[in-house]
């Protein structure tokens, strides 16, 4: 073991060039990890909606959608967002977009599951009480059901954030020089101490996850204790 | 839409051999990928017992390496692997693995893998045997309790119900989730273009540096993944259903009255 190779590469390994040049490392996988997170949180509760209040073809159509995004390797959509966003957008977005861009679909298509598959295990019973009060169905939708069915959600939402925090890797692809990327760039510049160099970055990886699952669970206990407002 | 409309947006029909290139890699994709499952489920079903073993020193190791598998990303297991086993590896063994072979047998040549296609199989073996090992477990925790404390007193050892009671049932509630972990894998074979394992993702990269068909080679490559993906879900649910009608265990697991 030579640790040298990793205390010689530690700034580059977490910050990347900065500040005299563009963040990376494990600085840009935490920030792809979380513009991931929430962007695929967004889409994954307005198409769960979605897939739970409609009917008929449309909920058909976006079955097949969200079982598409399931069904395609993260690594395939990267390769069609980093060709098609120039197109639909009309100029080079940043590399790094078309990676959030594809983790959110792929995210967001997941999660939609989970959302869709949460509100309809609300018994029926609470929508009827809501209108019995008065209120309309968006109302009801926002007041009651949702806050009691995300509540409920929260592991999943934890472990696909875990999964986000790995995928941020395929950003290496495309050329992000995200932590996996910088790994495999001082790899091939060192070349013999490949086994110190993965491992670290493994357990940096590592520490993220864990430090994320962990986390979640700790606030999502002291959320239960609080009051419904 | 016109076909000369069609052709400005797709560009000129692929040719043959560009098709042929993808084909190839769909073969290496479907191979790794049943390669992969195989040798997961039995690794996971080790792993798994060895998890649930009472002796701790056999128990934590298994821990550890479960919880290292999968909270770290697939693509720097495989960089580790590919890069870090053939330092350690007898140089002797390397030139081996890195020379082809290829086992003639008249009508067809059977070629060794190369490095790169065994560190692959390797480092998913692992991947989503982690993976298998923890679905198992869910489904070890869904049989009955007093079925393991029966089959003790019938005098079966911990192994043998392990083996011949609890693991059958375990397996048929937690089929579907390991369904997902087999699906889940022939997505992750893409990740081994990234160690030169000339699979499909790597084949439609390659057809698209070389033609600039990029719709074409990345179209064909997805509706590829994507008849492979459905052909395994449909093949596994059915046989899940099959089972189900064999064996006359509850749909939900039961703790039992």
């Amino acid at each position: 073991m030579n640790a040298a190779i990793i205390l010689n590469n530690l700034d580059y390994v977490l910050i990347g060039a900065w500040p005299n040049g563009p963040v990376g490392g494990l600085t840009l996988t935490v920030i792809l990890s979380v513009l991931s997170a929430i962007s695929s949180a967004v889409i994954g509760i307005m198409l769960g909606i979605a897939l739970s209040l409609s009917r008929g073809w449309p909920r058909k159509g976006l079955r097949i959608v969200l079982g598409f995004f399931r069904a395609i390797p993260v690594l395939m959509l990267i390769f069609w967002t980093y060709f098609l966003l120039p197109i639909l957008a009309g100029f080079r977005p940043p590399e790094i977009a078309t990676v959030v861009a594809a983790l959110s679909l792929i995210g967001g298509a997941y999660l939609a599951g989970t959302v869709s598959a949460g509100i309809d295990g609300m018994a029926q019973g609470q929508w009827q009480a809501g209108y019995a009060l008065g209120l309309r169905r968006q109302q009801i939708l926002r007041l009651i059901i949702l806050p009691q069915a995300l509540r409920a959600m929260v592991p999943s939402f934890v472990n696909q954030w875990a999964t986000l925090i790995k995928d941020t890797s395929l950003a290496y692809i495309v050329g992000v020089p995200e932590l996996s990327f910088l790994a495999a760039q001082v790899n091939n510049r060192a070349m013999v101490y490949p086994t110190e160099i993965f491992l670290f970055v493994g357990a940096l990886y590592w520490g993220l996850c864990v430090g994320t699952d962990r986390l979640a669970r700790l606030l999502a206990r002291t959320g239960q204790g609080e009051p419904v407002s | 839409m016109t076909l000369s409309s069609l052709s400005a947006v797709f560009g000129e029909p692929m040719a043959w051999r560009y098709f042929a290139w993808l084909l190839e890699g769909f073969a290496v994709t479907v191979v790794l990928s049943a390669a992969t499952c195989a040798s997961a489920s039995l690794l996971g079903a080790v792993l798994c017992s060895l998890k649930a073993s009472k002796h701790r020193v056999l128990a934590l190791p298994v821990r550890t390496m479960i919880s290292a598998l999968r909270n770290t990303p697939l693509l720097v297991q495989l960089f580790f692997w590919y890069f870090g086993i053939s330092a350690f590896l007898p140089s002797a063994v390397m030139q081996w693995l890195n020379t082809p072979h290829t086992l003639d047998l008249h009508i067809v040549s059977l070629s060794f893998p190369g490095f790169e296609a065994i560190a692959a199989f390797f480092a998913l073996t692992l991947y989503a045997g982690s993976y298998i090992a923890e679905e198992l477990q869910a489904g070890i925790n869904q049989v009955d309790k007093r079925q393991e404390e029966t089959a003790r007193a019938l005098g079966f050892n911990r192994f043998q119900c392990f083996r011949l009671i609890i693991l059958p049932q375990a397996i048929i509630f937690a089929w579907m989730p390991i369904t997902g972990q087999y699906l889940n894998t022939i997505k992750n074979t893409s990740l081994a273009m990234a160690i030169g394992v000339a699979e499909l993702s790597y084949a439609s990269r390659q057809v698209e540096t070389e033609t600039f068909l990029t719709f074409q080679a990345f179209g064909v490559a997805t509706v590829l993944y994507i008849v492979a993906v459905c052909l395994t879900e449909a093949a596994a649910s059915r046989l899940h259903s099959k089972r189900m009608m064999r064996t006359s265990l509850p749909a939900t697991a039961g703790s039992g009255t």
